[in-house]
């Protein structure tokens, strides 16, 4: 088998049976709880490393577009009887949809001031989750009952519910690893590197930019569903500037332009905390504390962009080799 | 003779300074053009101006025939036209080789959609294509190394090695030589009579008389944004209101 056939498979077995088996051994719920989080989150990071760390957006509103999608499935689920399967594509749909037409007028911005732009969508999003009531029911929230329906089989049991999770997040990621990891990545990279002289390059720089904040806002549409249906109550705190923040850290720390390193960055940021949930209220300082000392101590991330692509290319295989046997360049 | 671009009054304004005052000229197919001019002569606005990225206060650009003022930079990048920048704009924090691609996939085009498909994109046309520039410029012992981590010399055939894997029509370089020694220089002047040869139509712009006056088959003279030349090497050389732009003498 070859090496990068093997940790495909690694992960592959990581996600479906060691973590399902841990899971099952421990056999609490609140497990469960954590495990399913750090999914969604590694989502978001995934998500948000695509518009930021590849394409070079700073994206401060990602928080909003994950809350757009869990009001569209907790509606839709609550009001409307609208399941699992149509609700969970629509969640996507809907946060791409607001996101395409928040970017047609900031896509020309520049850097810091495309940054505040998405940061005044994110505030004018979360007030409307907090104020339309009749549609959001305001601070209280909207509960879903319905759960997750998968073509008329009922997912009641804590493992199951991780295992749809587990499988949507992996889907997703999958698609984010093909689209940072090929010539569509690079043409992203060379916006963050270098607008103008993208463009003249050939390279329709708005079009991709809005193409990069589209995509992103889909994946966070459809963290925000999964949320919806695991939890089966949200409410806009759920969706605030700090959770943009915190998305943001875990891209951030594990390494801008780094897909592995997001994921282990969302790992960490979520694990640490529950980790350390004995030792009280200090751990909030710990954690802090790491944040700091990370980017301190490894600017590029705990898996910086450039090893990530070599990961990418040499181990995962994604790489084109000429006739001469070049191996680990270009991609695939 | 065909001429590949022209150039029609074309002028640009900055509030009350005109940078390019009303030049007209234009470049044949096959030919190694250069526009020269000492210091602020208005080379790079004119350069600009050609390639989309400033918009003229009047006068008109026609390539391969074909009105393209008003286009965006990238349209005009589709036409055929591809440029590289004074100040050595390449892209640091991306390798070598992912450098030239974006040259090469920029013109054939990615799109979210194709990429994920792999086998139905170009990804395979982009990679033999940026393999073949890489090897053009004799880069490719460095393909994986971070353009950042190049040396200046380097970076400058790297810039070139990526606007051809445009495969354009007209390449049109910004100072090539800024910052070269003698001997780099006379490298770098054999490389571009080279891609000259194989057919390429080439513009220049150099502030510096040395490699233009060596290599190129014409000469457009800039001074103070307008033409004060146009001509063989030779009759530029000998002009005295050229002499007197570049040595600062009176003129007239």
């Amino acid at each position: 088998m070859s090496k990068s056939r093997l940790i495909k498979t690694g992960l592959v077995l990581a996600a479906f049976a060691v973590v399902p088996a841990v899971l099952v051994g421990f056999d609490k719920g609140y497990y469960y709880q954590i495990a399913t989080l750090a999914a969604i989150f590694m989502l978001l990071a995934a998500s948000l490393h695509l518009v930021t760390g590849v394409a070079g957006l700073l994206q401060l509103g990602h928080a909003a577009f994950y809350g757009v999608g869990a009001y569209v499935a907790a509606i839709l689920g609550a009001d409307h009887g609208v399941g699992f399967t149509v609700g969970l594509p629509l969640a996507g749909l809907s946060a791409a949809a607001i996101a395409f037409l928040v970017a047609l007028p900031t896509m020309r911005l520049m850097s810091i001031y495309f940054a505040v732009a998405t940061l005044a969508i994110g505030q004018m999003l979360y007030l409307v989750f907090l104020n339309w009531v009749d549609l959001t029911n305001g601070p209280n929230g909207v509960m879903l009952f319905s759960g997750i329906n998968l073509f008329g089989i009922e997912i009641e049991s804590d493992l199951g519910i991780y295992y749809v999770v587990a499988a949507v997040v992996a889907v997703s990621i999958l698609v984010l690893n093909r689209l940072s990891h090929s010539y569509y990545g690079n043409a992203l990279r060379s916006l963050r590197e270098d607008d103008q002289c993208a463009s003249a390059m050939g390279i329709n720089v708005t079009v991709m930019k809005i193409q990069a904040f589209v995509i992103s806002s889909f994946f966070a549409g459809i963290a925000g569903a999964l949320w919806a249906y695991t939890t089966g109550y949200i409410s806009p705190n759920d969706f605030h500037f700090s959770q943009s923040i915190l998305i943001l850290t875990m891209v951030v720390v594990g390494g801008l332009g780094s897909l592995p390193g997001v994921l282990i960055g969302a790992l960490l940021l979520i694990l640490l905390p529950e980790a350390l949930r004995s030792v009280g209220d200090i751990r909030n300082i710990i954690v802090g504390l790491v944040m700091f000392g990370s980017i301190l101590f490894l600017p590029k991330g705990l898996f910086g962009e450039v090893s990530a692509l070599n990961f990418a290319r040499r181990l995962l295989g994604a790489n084109w080799s000429n006739d001469e046997g070049q191996k680990g360049i270009g991609w695939k | 003779m065909t001429a590949i671009l022209e150039l029609d009054g074309l002028t640009r304004a900055f509030g009350g300074l005109k940078a390019v005052d009303n030049v007209t000229t234009r470049v044949d197919h096959g030919e190694l053009f250069g526009l020269i001019g000492p210091n602020g002569a208005g080379k790079t606005t004119l350069f600009n101006l050609i390639s989309g990225f400033t918009p003229p206060s009047s006068g008109e650009v026609r390539f391969k025939g074909e009105k393209i003022t008003g286009l965006s930079a990238h349209q005009i990048a589709h036409k055929g036209m591809s440029r590289t920048f004074q100040n050595l704009r390449v892209f640091p924090n991306m390798t070598v080789f992912d450098n030239i691609s974006v040259g090469a996939l920029g013109m054939l085009g990615v799109g979210p959609f194709s990429s994920l498909f792999g086998r139905s994109s170009h990804a395979k046309e982009i990679s033999e294509r940026s393999w073949e520039m890489l090897e053009k410029v004799g880069l490719a012992d460095h393909a994986d190394d971070l353009a950042a981590n190049l040396s200046y010399g380097k970076r400058k055939y790297l810039e070139i090695a990526r606007a051809l894997a445009m495969k354009p029509d007209l390449l049109i370089l910004d100072e090539p030589a800024a910052g070269m020694n003698d001997s780099e220089t006379t490298e770098l002047a054999r490389f571009i009579t080279g891609l000259n040869k194989e057919g390429l139509t080439i513009m220049l712009v150099e502030h510096d008389m040395g490699l233009v006056m060596g290599i190129c088959e014409r000469l457009v003279v800039l001074a103070s944004g307008r033409k004060i030349a146009d001509d063989v090497p030779a009759v530029v050389r000998q002009d005295p209101g050229v002499l007197a732009a570049y040595l600062g003498g009176d003129e007239e």
